[in-house]
């Protein structure tokens, strides 16, 4: 495995500056998808220009430049399979018919379930609404453990669901993920992790991460398949996930798929990104997964340039008009501080 | 009724709710073919299947986690941990996503993690310790320790029932040694509710875990000598009923607070807190604790004896309280 290429640029086999599909897929399909990750776009720029202001407070952390996975993957899913992701999938949320007023709410800190101002908007988790499921963050392999729970509950039940945890490729170093993933390997659960590797944990590059140039180079450990595909192209990301879910629904066990993307904005609103070289920005931003999938909608796809145009001014009123309702909500009552420690 | 060990009821309970409720599964390390390091699941395996006795490989947050998750799914794991002390490898899955699940996304997790802690075996740093305290810390987990077979039958039962986290702390010590007529049906104890072990005019002692015989062995001293200790067995950690040792110490006036735990940070801290600022109009004696010491569990006998809380040292700090 050569160490010399760095692996902030794409293998050539992986790269494309342009992309398509063999699917039948209709209009409004497309549109549906799109509207979504353009609803993420719209929505994180507007995070982004609250946190300036002062508005949200602590930290806020975008999802810019990875809206296809999300939306790709959770595009496959039966409305029963779970899946769980922090913010950096929002499209994701979006996609099972999480409420954009609701997530800024949430940023807000106001009194909205499921939290009621106890959690940041970064995580959510609403299992019987949204089919979303809870997880915490010890550190972003956390839930490949518990991911392994559920999917064992499936399996001891005999029902053909399957759980996704989006993760990313700082999260493959902890210990949780050898734990999770093995446990689950053991008793062929279905488990699909997805690797969202956008080059950086926080800071840190690939190469001060693992001593293997890409994070599917460690399935083999588990005995699991693994794939290595471009993040960027909503296609392909539907194309190899659902291999994945197929394999996993089957009762084959887990399935390990990395997702070569980029993480635009820095790990939260604080970070100045001082460690991204120009040549990287530069080459992911003509990978843009958003600018991919316009002009392909305004090519191949078939919807003229006046449609699409039509979506994204329609998201930004839908976040502005988000942002208006989130403001009028109320924080949670001091009261409330010491409610729902236990479950009756 | 029959009479059965403090193990015998740990198993009946986990039997008779694995029978009672097909959720209930059990999770952890030699549990299955092996039927555990303490045997208490021996017969599980053939009983209930594979499916629901599931042996783990040895990765404690791994097979936590997994059971956590399943728990949200609505089954009813209970985790053995081979040794209490091997929990600390599971610490984020307990303290990060047990205990704080409900709190933040009103999702409840009905997990019971079960914990054989304690000294007194030569078993030296790793098998011999009494974790309780690092997790009565954390807002959202329920932590038992029973002292008696009733107790522990009737508090495992509860703690499967419930729809939280409990950590369940069995002592080695009690295993085999205490035995007691027990109810064949199943019954509850409810989590959260003292008992007293024996009543008493002169003296409290607040206590719980294998700590609660060698106290009620001092009290049989004492009494022969003319003092009346009354023992309150905790039982529950938290939620901690606060009430019955404060009705007690308001009876007495005077209060000794025991545990296997060391000293600092240690439970006790927190039950003579209370008592210092609930019943301080009434103590005629300052709040004494008795622990362990304030080191690692040695292995050599000489050393672990000296570390560990002793019958003679209980008595010497009950009498001290009671001729303050």
């Amino acid at each position: 495995m050569s160490k010399s290429k760095p692996t902030i640029f794409l293998d050539p086999a992986l790269d494309r500056t342009s992309i398509a599909t063999d699917e039948t897929i209709s209009r409004d399909q497309l549109a549906v998808w799109y509207r979504t990750m353009r609803l993420a776009r719209a929505c994180d720029q507007k995070l982004a220009a609250l946190y300036r202001q002062g508005k949200i407070v602590g930290a806020v952390y975008l999802a810019i430049g990875q809206e296809a996975i999300c939306t790709g993957v959770v595009s496959l899913l039966n409305r029963d399979d779970y899946f769980s992701t922090v913010a950096r999938g929002l499209a994701g949320w979006f996609l099972r018919g999480v409420e954009p007023k609701h997530v800024m709410a949430r940023w807000l800190g106001r009194d909205v379930p499921p939290a009621h101002g106890r959690e940041l908007g970064l995580f959510f988790a609403d299992i019987q609404q949204y089919g979303i499921a809870p997880y915490h963050n010890g550190s972003m392999a956390s839930w490949i453990p518990s991911g392994a729970g559920f999917a064992l509950a499936f399996k001891i039940r005999k029902q053909p669901r399957v759980y996704i945890a989006f993760t990313g490729d700082g999260a493959t170093s902890p210990g949780d993920f050898y734990e999770g993933l093995n446990f689950a390997a053991i008793h062929k659960l279905p488990l699909v992790v997805v690797v969202e590797n956008n080059c950086f944990a926080y800071s840190t590059t690939i190469e001060k991460q693992m001593p293997v140039e890409n994070v599917a180079d460690r399935a083999p450990a588990f005995n699991i398949p693994s794939e290595i595909a471009f993040g960027n192209d909503i296609f392909e990301v539907r194309r190899v996930a659902k291999r994945a879910i197929d394999y996993a629904r089957a009762g084959n066990g887990p399935y390990l798929v990395e997702f070569k993307t980029f993480r635009v904005r820095g790990h939260g609103e604080h970070d100045d990104m001082g460690y991204v070289s120009a040549d990287l920005r530069e080459f992911w931003e003509k990978r843009d997964p958003l600018r991919l999938y316009a002009e392909y909608l305004s090519g191949a796809g078939g919807l003229d340039e006046a449609e699409v145009k039509a979506i994204d001014d329609e998201c930004v009123q839908t976040v502005e008009d988000a942002v208006a309702w989130a403001e009028a909500q109320p924080e949670a009552s001091p009261d409330s501080v010491t409610d729902r420690l236990f479950a009756p | 009724m029959a009479v059965i060990t403090y193990l015998e009821a740990i198993s009946q309970a986990l039997r008779d709710e694995m029978r009672r409720d097909e959720n209930v599964i059990l999770l952890g390390e030699d549990i299955a073919v092996f039927g555990g390091a303490f045997k208490v699941t021996v017969g599980f395996l053939d009983e209930f299947g594979e499916d629901r006795v599931i042996d783990t490989p040895i990765s404690e947050s791994g097979f936590t986690g997994a059971a956590c998750g399943a728990a949200v799914e609505g089954l009813r794991p209970v985790v053995e941990f081979q040794f209490a002390d091997f929990i600390a490898c599971a610490f984020d899955q307990i303290v990060n996503y047990a205990a704080k699940n409900y709190y933040r996304w009103g999702i409840p997790m009905p997990v019971v993690f079960r914990g054989p802690a304690g000294g007194g075996f030569r078993g030296g740093p790793y098998h011999s310790q009494n974790p309780e305290a690092w997790f009565t810390h954390v807002p959202g987990l329920k932590v038992v320790q029973p002292s008696t077979p009733y107790d522990a039958k009737g508090l495992l039962i509860a703690a499967i029932r419930d729809n939280n986290p409990v950590i369940y702390f069995e002592h080695k010590h009690l295993y085999r040694r205490i035995k007691e007529d027990v109810p064949d049906e199943d019954y509850v104890v409810p989590i959260g509710v003292a008992d007293v072990k024996r009543e008493g005019t002169d003296l409290t002692v607040v206590t719980y875990g294998a700590m609660v015989h060698k106290s009620l062995a001092v009290a049989e001293r004492l009494s022969r000598e003319g003092a009346e200790c009354e023992v309150v067995d905790l039982r529950s950690l938290s939620p901690l009923d606060r009430d019955t040792f404060l009705a007690s110490v308001r009876k007495t006036s005077r209060a000794l607070v025991v545990h296997e735990a060391q000293l600092t940070g240690g439970f006790g801290g927190e039950v003579a807190a209370i008592i210092a600022q609930e019943a301080f109009d009434v103590l005629d004696a300052p709040v004494t604790r008795v622990a362990a010491l304030d080191i690692p569990s040695p292995f050599a006998a000489s050393l672990e004896d000296a570390m560990l809380p002793t019958e003679e040292k209980i008595y010497t700090a009950a009498k001290n309280v009671l001729e303050y």
